[in-house]
């Protein structure tokens, strides 16, 4: 916020100084600000500040037709597209009863997982640099770019693929893809041992990141935490398989959990989840090419579309918790209301802010890292 | 979800006077109840019916029946469904309760729909402003505002001249359709 | 379930010291310059300025506003074929490289190529604004990237069903062939249109094709017909037997079936009530009467919108109708199957509602002369169309049997009663042979429990005259069809009855300066038997209602009477139009009429 607007945080005068965190700061992840009052190195306040990346998507989107905004909606987290973009499709589809072909749910699939591993390899390189160690981040964006190459392959785009329409994917895989893609997973399991030594079992990294930002579970669940922070308290929920959406019913996969509910168990969370979003990949190259088949279902003429009226609740299980779109449509052919819940809404505004409290503060950057905050998501 | 406690809940609901309950499918549910009852709904569903997370409150702005639609998305975590409560609210005043002290990610939610529509929630811990620290105009989530002409009006588009559009238009031709006129 | 990693907590302080190995590793090294794409990658736009159309649908879908049409002069403008010269530019700064203009380009002209580098300084912003061409955004090749693929089209080539009578039900009676769309189908149709406008282009009369079907999609089909009616009063007649200029320029037609927009207007014609169309004809009608008067000779297309027109603006015009009834040719000319009267008489309906007067089996130079007319009148307008048929003047085409098509299918219409051939042959290829063909073959099946006839025309199958439709139709009806072949003779036998036509076999139609001269091969001789030869190779007008004086003032172009662009002949106050004028079409009539009413608008004022 610019200065003339500066407000003080609400809180007796002290011996204390409030610091401002961000908006541009390596230790913030994205664009945001948050503001820690200190008494020393110990937080006693923190409030944050949202707003910078604020690009008004939800009035955009009430502009525009339906088709125009599956290239807004990846826009709205920037590390992890795709559940956003599956998530308005699923409301769509919802809404028009459209028939989503088995090929192109399982291809939904595969994207789902890639961005996943794509997001945790992000999220614990940024957690690394929080706490010093700067190798691991270079190693997770380097892979992370291998997984992006992945990407362009199959849509056209490294980050934001704009491949989901409702009704199905874009495009067919191309030739070949399923065979790098097994070559790209043989890798990435290559590495994992690489990581585990650097990262996961460095004692510096552990002794670091125990104890730090811990909630109990019962506060995880006052504070609406959900996702990796949520199984990090030892719940073991996830959308994929308690509410389940496409082709998860049909998929083998575990729910990691940790009791521990620190930042260390975040992070161990999210380990285990790479690897079990390699486990899901790798059962969909398996089924992938036995099922033939249509990518899409047909859809009318995009500029004359109108979907039928009425209202519809999707829920993904994108990287950093639940993921929710509220879209209302009164039959024409643009959206009435599409509201986007973000997971970071919760866990970057208050849980953040509770959780600083009492923390050091170079842990503060710790701590928003492994609640994963994405700040596209709280400004949308 | 088991379908013992499918029947349980509807019936649950059923006994309730006032509220109008409609099941969407196995996982879905939606409510619609009146703006008085709706916090002794939501107590209810949290203590009776373990509806402990709040995953959103969306606010849809029906101008022309001149009201605000609240929603209240309610999902449990041993019945693994998910409860819609719809509720409605008059666009003049614009004042609501908060559930604040039911649910506490109800607060991000109501600072975010008050900065957006202009909804005042009672009880809500701040409602001071969080995303648009800068903004002095109406709530710009409302229908009356239209964010396309204050675009126009704020702001230029860019007047691209490159050479080939000056060889063009040397030749006779030229712009014929801008964008903006299809919009 | 707690995460089962078996390395978990074993940690050690010395644990990383193990990833020292990499030291002794390769590095990796990525090159310097930009590398290659994939082979889907959505980098800058490609544009075929020979496939591209300019038809601005890129422009609709595209969801940042960033692209203008621009009109570059010198490229090809064809809007009978839907071809503009205009050409997308796309502005960097606002696209966002969805490639939505990709997937729902009508002739796949635009794509994405693999380029993705652009470098330029702030006061090169210039250069964010291109015009995609062949070359590429820096004229360097790179391979394509994101195209069009056939499952990825956005845009929906297939028509929507619609019923049709069956050859063998429909052979038994004059039934109407089509049953037109379901409002479900028409719906549909109506939401594959792209809004480009070439249709509205191509028109002759430049009916608001793009609107009207838009509010046929809305459900909207009271606003569809006010649309309709902004430029054609004879909407139920081309909704059935319009050429269909529009659908040949139409961009969806570029690579499927082009929309059916002659059946759309058909749907929204017969959707809404006779009375309520009535009401919708006669809004913008001045309530002022202008004291003049007009009279108009012919009540077929041209003459009955002109006189519609007229009427609107507050003149008083009395139409003159030779025959019973109106319509001209579309009632005497074109058989039932194809125009129900009684949706004819409804489009007449609304134009004498409104106030025209028509004063039926009233034949000018024989009832009332020229000179009444220009004696009684401020404006007069000619439009009796081409009543007569052409004779080939073979030998032999003098004998009774053999007969013009308009004159038999007049019979055909009026029900009059004539001797219906058992065996019959039909000179000429065009619609109007189809149509007295299947009439004939119609009535044949009637009397005589089955069809024998031949239709002989000049053209080879792959230049025939008629429609595509009118051929496989009247196939499936038991019509044979004999392409290449020109009339050498009528048979006669001893008693003068006729046995049928002799015709050979054709070598070529046009001579090198591109006039008809047919060449026959005489090695190359066929006899059709038949009991009656009907001649259908062309139309002309009976012009002896001028009277010999008037003839005389009149200027004349080789034997048709001369008018200028508005249909003004030579005489102030007389103006001609529709088919005596331009050729047999009812588009191009209604057309006429407008023309020719906004001229003697100006010329009354």
């Amino acid at each position: 916020m610019r200065p003339e607007n500066y407000q003080a945080i609400n809180q007796p005068p002290s011996n204390e100084f409030e610091l401002n965190f961000g908006p541009n700061h390596p230790g913030i992840e994205g664009n945001y600000a948050f503001r820690v009052r200190l008494n020393g190195d110990v937080v006693t306040a923190a409030k944050a500040d949202a707003g910078y990346l604020h690009r008004g998507f939800e009035k955009l989107m009430e502009g525009r037709l339906w088709i125009q905004n599956i290239a807004l909606v990846p826009r709205i987290c920037v590390p992890d597209p795709v559940p956003m973009e599956v998530c308005y499709s699923l409301a769509i589809e919802e809404l028009c009863g459209l028939e989503v072909p088995e090929r192109a749910q399982w291809i939904r699939v595969m994207q789902l997982e890639m961005s996943r591993l794509a997001a945790h390899l992000f999220a614990f390189g940024g957690h690394a640099a929080t706490t010093g160690m700067y190798t691991p981040s270079f190693w997770g964006v380097a892979d992370r770019d291998l997984i992006l190459d992945r990407f362009e392959e199959l849509t056209g785009g490294r980050v934001y693929s704009i491949y989901n329409i409702p009704g199905g994917v874009r495009r067919e895989v191309p030739e070949g893809f399923l065979g790098r893609m097994s070559n790209l997973l043989d890798y990435l399991e290559s590495r994992l041992p690489d990581y585990d030594n650097l990262f996961f079992t460095n004692q510096v990294f552990i002794r670091r990141a125990r104890d730090v930002g811990t909630m109990t579970q019962e506060q995880a669940l006052k504070w609406g935490v959900t996702g990796p922070p949520l199984r990090a308290t030892g719940l073991e929920f996830d959308v994929r398989r308690d509410d389940p959406y496409l082709v998860y019913d049909q998929i083998d996969f575990d729910i990691p959990t940790e009791p521990g509910g620190d930042a260390l168990s975040r992070n161990l969370v999210r380990r285990s989840e790479l690897q079990q979003s390699i486990r899901i990949l790798r059962q969909v190259i398996v089924r992938l090419p036995a099922l033939k088949g249509p990518v899409r279902c047909p859809i009318p003429n995009p500029l004359a579309w109108n979907v039928p009226a009425g209202e519809s609740y999707a829920r993904v299980e994108s990287s950093k918790g639940e993921l929710g779109y509220y879209v209302v449509s009164t039959g024409g052919d643009k959206p009435y209301r599409v509201h986007v819940r973000g997971p970071s809404s919760m866990h970057a505004v208050q849980v953040l802010e509770k959780l600083a409290i009492g923390a050091r503060l170079e842990d503060v950057a710790q701590i928003m890292f492994s609640l994963d905050a994405c700040p596209p998501e709280v400004d949308r | 979800m088991s379908k013992e406690l499918n029947l349980w809940l509807d019936k649950l609901l059923s006994d309730i006077e006032s509220v109008k309950v409609k099941r969407k499918s196995s996982r879905r549910i939606r409510i619609d109840v009146e703006s008085e009852a709706l916090p002794a709904l939501l107590e209810l569903l949290q203590g009776h019916a373990s509806y402990v997370h709040l995953s959103a409150i969306s606010c849809v702005d029906w101008i022309d029946e001149d009201e605000f639609e609240l929603v209240y998305h309610l999902w449990s975590y041993e019945t693994n469904s998910l409860v819609s409560a719809h509720t409605r609210i008059a666009r003049e005043p614009g004042i609501y309760l908060s559930i604040y002290d039911l649910y506490e990610p109800a607060a991000f939610f109501e600072r975010d729909i008050h900065e957006m529509f202009g909804v005042y929630f009672e009880g809500s811990p701040d409602m001071e402003k969080f995303i648009l620290t800068e903004w002095d105009g109406p709530p710009p989530m409302r229908k009356e505002f239209d964010s396309e002409a204050f675009v126009n009006q704020t702001f230029e588009w860019e007047n691209y001249r490159p050479q080939w559009l000056k060889d063009i238009e040397e030749e006779g031709g030229g712009i014929t359709t801008r964008p903006e006129d299809v919009r | 379930m707690s995460a089962d990693i078996p390395y978990k907590y074993k940690g050690s302080i010395l644990n990383p010291l193990k990833n020292l190995g990499f030291f002794a590793r390769k590095p990796v090294t990525e090159p310097l310059q930009p590398r290659d794409a994939s082979a889907n990658y959505r980098g800058f736009h490609v544009n075929d300025w020979e496939q591209c159309i300019g038809c601005s649908t890129c422009q609709k879908v595209c969801d940042n506003a960033a692209i203008t049409m621009v009109r570059i002069p010198g490229l090809p403008e064809d809007p009978v074929m839907g071809v503009r010269n205009e050409r997308p530019a796309i502005d960097y700064g606002r696209c966002c490289w969805c490639g939505l203009c990709v997937d729902i380009c009508p002739t796949s002209s635009l794509s994405l190529s693999r380029e993705y580098v652009h470098i330029c300084r702030e006061d090169e912003l210039d250069s964010y604004f291109i015009l995609p061409d062949p070359n590429g955004m820096h004229g360097e090749y790179f391979p394509k990237g994101w195209a069009k693929t056939e499952d990825a089209d956005l845009v929906d080539l297939d028509l929507q069903p619609m019923h049709e009578l069956d050859p063998v039900t429909r052979i038994d009676s004059f039934d109407e062939i089509v049953e037109g769309f379901t409002a479900q189908n028409a719906i549909v149709e109506a939401s594959r249109c792209v809004q480009c406008g070439m249709c509205h282009d191509s028109c002759p009369a430049n009916m608001h094709a793009p609107e009207y079907i838009r509010h046929i999609w809305e459900g909207n089909v009271e606003e569809a017909v006010r649309q309709i009616y902004r430029t054609n009063p004879f909407a139920h007649v081309c909704g059935r037997v319009c050429t269909r200029r529009c659908e040949a320029a139409c961009s969806v037609g570029r690579r499927g079936d082009p929309v059916a927009i002659r059946w759309l207007k058909r749907y929204a014609m017969d959707a809404v009530s006779d009375e309520r169309i009535r009401e919708i004809a006669a809004e913008g009608k001045v309530d002022y009467i202008s004291g003049k008067m007009v009279a108009v000779i012919g009540a077929g297309p041209a003459g009955l919108t002109a006189a519609y027109d007229l009427v609107m603006k507050g003149h008083e015009v009395t139409v003159f109708e030779a025959l019973d009834k109106p319509g001209g040719m579309t009632r005497y000319g074109i058989p039932e199957y194809r125009m129900p009267y009684d949706r004819l008489d409804a489009d007449v309906e609304v134009i004498t509602s409104v106030g025209v007067n028509i004063r039926y089996h009233t034949r000018i130079g024989k009832d009332i002369t020229m000179a009444d007319l220009e004696r009684d009148h401020d404006a007069v307008v000619i439009a009796i169309g081409l009543q007569q048929g052409r004779s080939t003047r073979i030998p032999g085409s003098d004998h009774p049997q053999v007969q013009s098509a308009v004159s038999l299918l007049r019979k055909v219409t009026l029900n009059e009663a004539f001797e219906i051939p058992r065996n019959a042959v039909v000179i000429g290829g065009g619609n109007v042979a189809m149509d007295i063909a299947r009439s004939l073959a119609r009535r044949q099946k009637a009397a005589y429990g089955k069809v024998h006839l031949t239709v002989a025309a000049l053209e080879d199958f792959d230049h025939f005259l008629a429609d595509a439709d009118e051929i496989r139709e009247s196939r499936e009806e038991g019509i044979e069809l004999l392409d290449s072949r020109g009339p050498k003779q009528c048979m006669i036998d001893a008693e003068g009855q006729l046995t049928g036509l002799v015709t050979l076999g054709v070598e070529s139609i046009f001579d090198d300066d591109g006039r008809f001269a047919p060449r026959y091969d005489a090695m190359d001789e066929q006899l059709h038997g038949a009991d009656m030869v009907i001649e259908a190779i062309g139309q002309m007008t009976d012009v002896s209602l001028f009277g010999d004086d008037l003839t005389e003032r009149l200027e004349w172009n080789r034997g048709r009477l001369q008018a200028d662009e508005n249909g003004r002949t030579s005489e102030s106050w007389l103006w001609s139009a529709g088919d005596m004028v331009n050729g047999p079409d009812v588009i191009h009539a209604v057309a006429d009429g407008h023309r020719v009413a906004a001229s003697i608008e100006e010329y009354l004022a």
